[in-house]
């Protein structure tokens, strides 16, 4: 069964399934301890030969998956990650789902989704904010640079830059 | 199995996965679904052929949590079920979000390492291409 790379994607289409059988559909978190098989892996990982598991002393970390499950249509959607920072948003996920099944107005689903979207734009607005903070200082160091002389002083930079 | 209270349910979930952590092989299972039992819907007609999909009140949803045992072990295992009316949602995923981000240990930690790395690196491209730009 394949997994969605994106859990966007996965929210995206069981929303879609719920709406359409909100009785019969049920979502499933599995966390498990181990790392996930060898064989539910991504491809790239298929290829290598399968000694990389006594080779490799790196630590091994567990996984969550989640699943919308419809037996009524046999539509099964899944989700796998390994990162804890991503936990709290899929149960925020699970809770946007959970309102579907119950059968809540779509308007409340609809307010606590526009609730989620600012602190996004904000960390995007923070970025930008970041990115510029970067780039307005270097003009800056730039503009200085020309005076002792051209090339030159363009060359030193590049090779402590280099260095580092 | 009677459905416990939340706070009942919040207390034994986090206990339940954290006495998995040095267990390779736990699993820890979480179920949602809508909790229809008890609740008469009209049955489907020409003008209303899905009539789950359009209820008048909204339905709880019933929370199940059981531990992944394996065949010979399952009379002891642990199950965890509570109900959720539809108007405390949204306390109960909250906390729920709490307890699993608490508890569930063994996943990845966020690398805040290569994320500095990244940043020095990015800075360090930008330095560099306002120098080339100028000549």
């Amino acid at each position: 069964m394949p997994y969605y790379t994106k859990s966007e994607d996965w929210l995206k289409q069981s929303s879609l399934l719920i709406e359409a059988r909100p009785a019969t559909t049920k979502v499933t978190t599995t966390y498990t301890v181990k790392p996930p098989r060898k064989e539910d892996s991504e491809d790239d990982e298929k290829t290598k030969p399968t000694t990389t598991t006594t080779t490799t002393p790196k630590k091994s970390y567990g996984h969550l998956i989640l699943k919308t499950y419809d037996p009524a249509s046999g539509t099964c959607l899944k989700y796998r990650t390994s990162k804890a920072a991503e936990v709290s948003r899929l149960i925020q996920m699970l809770g946007t789902l959970g309102k579907k099944m119950a059968g809540v107005p779509e308007e409340d689903i609809k307010d606590e989704v526009m609730a989620d979207a600012p602190p996004a734009a904000a960390a995007v607005a923070v970025e930008a904010a970041a990115g510029s903070g970067a780039s307005t200082p270097a003009p800056g160091a730039s503009a200085s640079a020309p005076a002792p002389g051209g090339g030159g002083g363009g060359g030193k930079g590049k090779k402590k830059k280099g260095k580092r | 199995m009677t459905p416990l209270t939340h706070e009942e349910f919040f207390a034994k979930l986090g206990e339940l996965i954290l006495s998995g952590k040095n267990d390779p092989l736990f699993e820890i299972f979480l179920t949602q679904k809508r909790y229809t039992y008890g609740s008469e819907l009209p049955k489907p007609s020409e003008e209303n052929p899905f009539p789950e999909t359009s209820l008048e009140k909204p339905l709880p949803i019933l929370i199940h949590a059981t531990d992944g045992l394996f065949k010979e072990e399952r009379p002891q295992r642990t199950k965890l079920s509570t109900l959720v009316q539809p108007d405390q949602l949204d306390g109960f995923y909250s906390r729920y979000a709490e307890v699993c981000k608490g508890s569930m240990a063994a996943l990845k930690p966020r690398d805040r390492r290569t994320k500095k790395a990244k940043a020095r690196k990015k800075k360090g491209g930008a330095g560099q291409t306002s120098m080339t730009a100028i000549p």
